[in-house]
């Protein structure tokens, strides 16, 4: 019983975070996006150069994602290993 | 029928099998849930290593061999790209006489772009995984890294200077200037934590969606007949996502753990600009007067 209960924790713990991470993931992209939208509109001639820089800012947002995803991943095998025996 | 999620727990990417080196090979840290060992090594992620490292070189080699000076080959051409862009963000972020961070970002960037894209062909997988896929290793380059800046930054600012710069920002005055030395600190200590984790999570996420699409062209293929055909969907879903994973995430992680290694060796010298504002020790070389042009 105590298993199943730490088990159901450990998933509804990893999928708050990996819901919580997608929000903000979501939110840096978007921004990211429409910065470079802002950008390119004001200076066409730039598009290329702001492209690039455009998607080093969603890497570099995107990991915060899925270091969330590996970490909550991680976490719910340690769990299930706990648990499990 | 076992379950899916102890399936997960049993077979899951990123439980490396591990040769025990010094003590019992049960004796670890048990923090938590997580069991960390403190005296092995991880065969897999050495061996991945080995074989990333053994391409590097042989393509570094290849170049090297058939170098042309008129007329460049393809492979010498990228390379010569990737190192002339790597020269100049390192000219423009750090300084210009700071020749020798050059092949250590070059190598670094390099190195990860290969490991990254060998993680591209179907390799037996208990014994190689994909060599930034594990902790430890990216970590191990993270320290590295962060150890060379120290080094560097102690040697451009000098002793005093290094002590000094965790007494950022420079224009407050001293007595707020001691209430930010924590956060300097702190930021100092993340830096390789980040920079490890950045790169191990996005290779590991990768690595735990194929298994996921795996699991369910495993589960569709059989079940009833109606779900059957979502086998086929989940093929054309993990070519697209490895394509993904390997060729956009895995160059644009590697490019970016270059930038940021070269960008901490910038911010190893921050105050150093400050104080040398206007009389720069390296002036740039006056343009000659004559008409005739240098090529």
């Amino acid at each position: 019983m105590n298993h199943a209960i730490a088990l159901a924790g450990a998933l509804i713990g990893a999928g708050l975070a990996l819901g919580g991470g997608a929000i903000g993931a979501a939110i840096g992209d978007g921004l990211a996006g429409n910065a470079t939208i802002a950008g390119v509109s004001r200076q066409p001639e730039a598009q290329a150069r702001l492209q690039s820089i455009m998607f080093i800012i969603i890497g570099l947002v995107e990991a915060m994602y899925f270091i969330n995803l590996a970490l909550g991943f991680y976490f719910i095998v340690g769990v299930a290993a706990a648990v499990g025996g | 029928m076992r379950s899916p999620l102890g399936y997960l727990a049993d077979a899951a990417p990123g439980t490396h099998a591990l040769l025990p080196v010094c003590g019992n090979g049960s004796q670890s840290l048990n923090l938590v849930a997580l069991r960390f060992y403190y005296c092995g090594i991880t065969i897999d992620t050495l061996v991945s290593t080995l074989i990333a490292i053994l391409v590097t070189l042989l393509i570094g080699w290849l170049v090297v061999r058939s170098l042309q000076h008129g007329t460049p080959g393809k492979l010498q051409m990228v390379l010569e790209f990737l190192l002339d862009y790597t020269r100049g963000l390192v000219r423009e972020t750090v300084a210009e006489d700071a020749e020798f961070i050059i092949p250590i970002a070059a190598t670094i960037g390099m190195y990860i772009l290969i490991a990254n894209w060998i993680d591209f062909f179907p390799l037996p997988a208990p014994l190689i995984h994909p060599a930034n896929a594990d902790l430890n290793q990216t970590l191990a380059m993270a320290i590295v890294v962060i150890l060379v800046v120290q080094g560097y930054s102690i040697k451009v600012l000098g002793p005093l200077g290094y002590l000094r710069r965790f007494t950022k920002p420079f224009e407050l005055p001293v007595p707020f200037r001691v209430l930010f030395v924590p956060l300097n600190i702190i930021e100092e200590l993340v830096k390789p934590v980040t920079l490890a984790l950045r790169l191990f999570g996005n290779m590991f996420a990768g690595l735990l969606m194929v298994y996921l699409i795996g699991l369910l062209i495993s589960a569709a293929a059989s079940g009833p007949l109606l779900v059957k055909p979502l086998s086929a969907v989940g093929i054309g879903l993990l070519i697209l996502w490895k394509a993904f994973d390997v060729f956009f995430v895995g160059t644009i992680q590697a490019f970016i753990f270059m930038l940021l290694t070269i960008i901490y060796f910038g911010m190893a010298r921050e105050g150093l600009e400050e104080e040398g504002h206007g009389h720069d020790p390296h002036p740039p070389a006056p343009v000659p007067a004559t008409g005739h042009h240098v090529s």
